[in-house]
């Protein structure tokens, strides 16, 4: 037993997140028995890019402040104040806090239409290709699990959550529902082919899919390397989150929601997020291949924590810009979302990609 | 799972959510009337409800609030129960306006519904329509409610001292004469310089009618009885005449009738578009029976059914029964003269 735990905390000990900063606190806690094994989890590398940053704790974090400045980013613009009483002095930033815990204590109702196994397990299972991509995105040294392949493994995964968003409609099994689950399923692929189109564009610049090589490559960020790929994934981006001018698949005013009509209390709180989860997922990918990823100045004393602070940093500027774009435009018709996606966008992405294979080939 | 709930309500974790659920009241749109537009300005940029936590949303499963703006009829307050219903709890009321309170200015309505009698009211906001600022404080009131746990009203009424050797107002009087049975003439003929109209005339007395006067420049009223009704309306037609334009029905009571009226005119025919025709005839009150014209003229269809169910005019040929308009379990023909409303019960002393 205590040979087994020996092995385990050799193991954890040899991965080891460095930070200068903390050195002192970590080497003292290190010596105490019991906290020394939680001490060693939380700073071992893959767990810590996991589950502390740019993982599930900094994704808490984001949801919390994107939600609070979304709403009052648009009460700003239309002369209103927002969400402002709950908490004075912070300028009422807990909003989203009250609102989960809201949705947390109250009745979840399952009608008696649902299928009522996967009208549950759906929103839980949905979670699985949001979250799973978390571990292939590595910043620095700061990594779960280490591949070339990461970009395109992040790619499958993001195209496999619509397939959740539908399944959730027809286990709704209600026709606003229903309807929202078609409209998804019209946008997805509207957006897909030309989303992983701009990917493959960057891959051939890059010639590798491997993050790291991305990163060293950019010697200027990739969006003016391929600024149709830019383009192409930033508006690929607000198709695939329901941002605002592509809302279709949950047009509030005019299917109540789509596929989350039926769904209430804590369930309504957990397909909600599933949006802004993939929203941030989308933004990491968007970081690491047009805006430098985790490159930016050092500050030494942070160590090993500089490149995924620099890389979260990156995507909440990036993803606060896009939230502007929520509170501005009004929403597109499904025909002539439809229409764009299937001309001019992929028009768009085909020619990214032969400026991405040229550019890939010169430099 | 009893316990779970009662653990959810008052155990360790209820201060956590009473403190979710009060800074998080979000209303689901349910505008039936004037108040509306009130609940509007409260949520825009000058009084702006987001300040406070309530964020207007769509639909009743994901909220937990409901403001009720406005009278609610017998057809809205089914609506207004089902929306109840189908909202998770724990889920709250306010009722807005005078209407909601007690009727307003559509009190004893025949048609008009209590909010309190159809869900259970937190509280209400009295005004015709209320201030934005009464909206706000009653939406404060209620999380002071959620916060305490006591119900109190934010309204100080002050002491009414009363005064000697004032002289009351004097009240205004009542009309002077009220009449018990009213005379009412469709067809009060007047002198007008309409060479057409006289032309038209002349070409109607060939059909057989009880009588054809000119009510006023381009009205022409007709009289026939109820068995040559169906036959004038077919001759009307071959002259150009194509729609009817409004079905009416008026109560007689004291010469124990109903007047049917048809006002029928023409899209098709250029010289007759002006002219209205009134078409009416008189059938007693006991059997009221009269030959529907939805056959002749399609646009009569919708009126005769309306008429149906405000007066239980029977239309001979129209294939609708049962209530068309009002909800089910309105009272029967409410605007028949006879009509006796519901009376109010007032309790105390």
């Amino acid at each position: 037993m205590i040979a087994m735990f020996d092995l385990v905390m050799q193991i954890l000990k040899s991965n080891q997140i460095e930070i200068p900063l903390i050195q002192p606190v970590v080497d003292s806690l290190i010596e105490i028995p019991v906290l020394n094994a939680l001490v060693a989890l939380i700073l071992w590398r893959p767990f810590f890019a996991v589950v502390v940053m740019p993982g599930l704790l900094v994704l808490m974090i984001y949801l919390l402040y994107i939600i609070w400045f979304e709403r009052k980013l648009t009460a700003r613009i239309q002369w209103r104040v927002g969400p402002l009483e709950i908490a004075r002095p912070l300028r009422g930033a807990i909003q989203a806090l009250a609102d989960g815990l809201r949705y947390f204590f109250q009745e979840a109702i399952v009608h008696k239409e649902a299928h009522r196994p996967y009208f549950i397990q759906l929103p839980i299972l949905a979670f699985i290709p949001v979250l799973l991509p978390i571990a292939f995105i590595p910043a620095g040294n700061v990594v779960g699990i280490k591949t070339p392949y990461a970009i395109q493994l992040i790619v499958a995964f993001i195209s496999l959550i619509p397939i959740t968003i539908v399944a959730i409609g027809w286990a709704s099994n209600s026709r606003f529902a229903f309807v929202g689950s078609v409209r998804e399923a019209l946008m997805y692929v509207a957006y897909e082919i030309p989303f992983i189109i701009a990917v493959i564009s960057m891959i051939f610049l890059y010639g590798s899919g491997d993050p790291y090589v991305v990163i060293e490559k950019q010697w200027i960020p990739g969006a003016f390397l391929n600024p149709l790929a830019f383009l192409v994934f930033l508006i690929a981006m607000l198709m695939a989150t329901s941002r605002l001018p592509f809302e279709i698949p949950e047009a509030d005013q005019e299917i109540a929601f789509g596929p989350f009509v039926e769904y209430s209390g804590i369930l309504f709180g957990l397909v909600m997020v599933l949006a802004y989860e993939k929203l941030y997922v989308m933004a990491l990918l968007f970081t690491i291949l047009f805006l430098g990823g985790w490159s930016g100045p050092q500050i030494a004393l942070l160590g090993d924590l500089n490149a995924p602070i620099w890389l979260v940093i990156k995507t909440l500027v990036a993803i606060s810009i896009i939230a502007i774009v929520r509170s501005m435009y009004a929403r597109y018709r499904i025909d002539q979302a439809l229409r764009m996606g299937f001309s001019w966008f992929l028009a768009l992405s085909v020619l990214a990609l032969v400026i991405g294979a040229f550019i890939g080939m010169v430099i | 799972m009893d316990d779970f709930t009662k653990f959810i309500h008052s155990g360790k974790l209820a201060p956590l959510k009473k403190w979710g659920t009060k800074w998080s009241l979000w209303p689901v749109h349910l505008v039936t009337a004037c108040c509306g537009a009130e609940l509007a300005h409260a949520f825009a940029s000058g009084y702006d409800g987001e300040r406070i936590g309530a964020l207007n949303y769509g639909i009743a499963r994901q909220t937990n609030f409901i403001i009720v703006e406005g009278a609610i009829t017998r057809k809205m307050a089914r609506v207004l129960r089902i929306t109840w219903e189908q909202m998770p709890d724990p889920k709250f009321v306010i009722v807005m306006g005078a209407c909601g309170l007690n009727g307003g200015i559509f009190w004893n309505g025949y048609n008009l519904v209590k909010p309190s009698e159809v869900v259970p009211v937190e509280f209400f906001i009295p005004g015709c329509p209320p201030t934005p600022e009464a909206l706000l404080r009653g939406i404060r009131q209620l999380q002071k409610k959620l916060e305490t746990g006591e119900a109190e009203s934010s309204v100080d009424f002050y002491d009414l001292r009363l005064q000697k050797g004032k002289i009351p107002k004097m009240l205004p009087k009542s009309p002077k004469r009220i009449s018990e049975n009213p005379l009412i003439i469709v067809n009060r003929a007047k002198e007008v310089d309409w060479a057409f109209g006289k032309e038209l005339c002349e070409k109607l007395k060939a059909l057989k009618l009880e009588s054809v006067v000119i009510t006023a420049k381009n009205r022409i009223a007709v009289k026939v009885s109820e068995s040559n009704l169906k036959e004038t309306a077919i001759e009307l037609k071959k002259l150009g005449f194509d729609h009817v334009k409004s079905v009416n029905v008026i109560d007689v009571p004291a010469e124990n009738k109903f007047i049917v009226e048809y006002h029928i005119s023409s899209y098709s025919n250029k010289d007759l578009m002006p002219v209205i025709v009134n078409l009416f005839t008189e059938i007693p009150r006991k059997e009221a029976k009269v030959s529907s014209l939805a056959d002749i003229f399609p646009s009569a269809d919708y009126m005769e059914r309306e008429m149906h169910d405000f007066f239980g005019v029977e239309f001979k040929g129209n294939p609708w029964k049962g209530k068309f308009l009002l909800a089910p379990d309105t009272p029967e023909f409410p605007l028949r003269k006879d009509f006796k409303l519901q009376e109010e019960i007032y309790v105390g002393d």
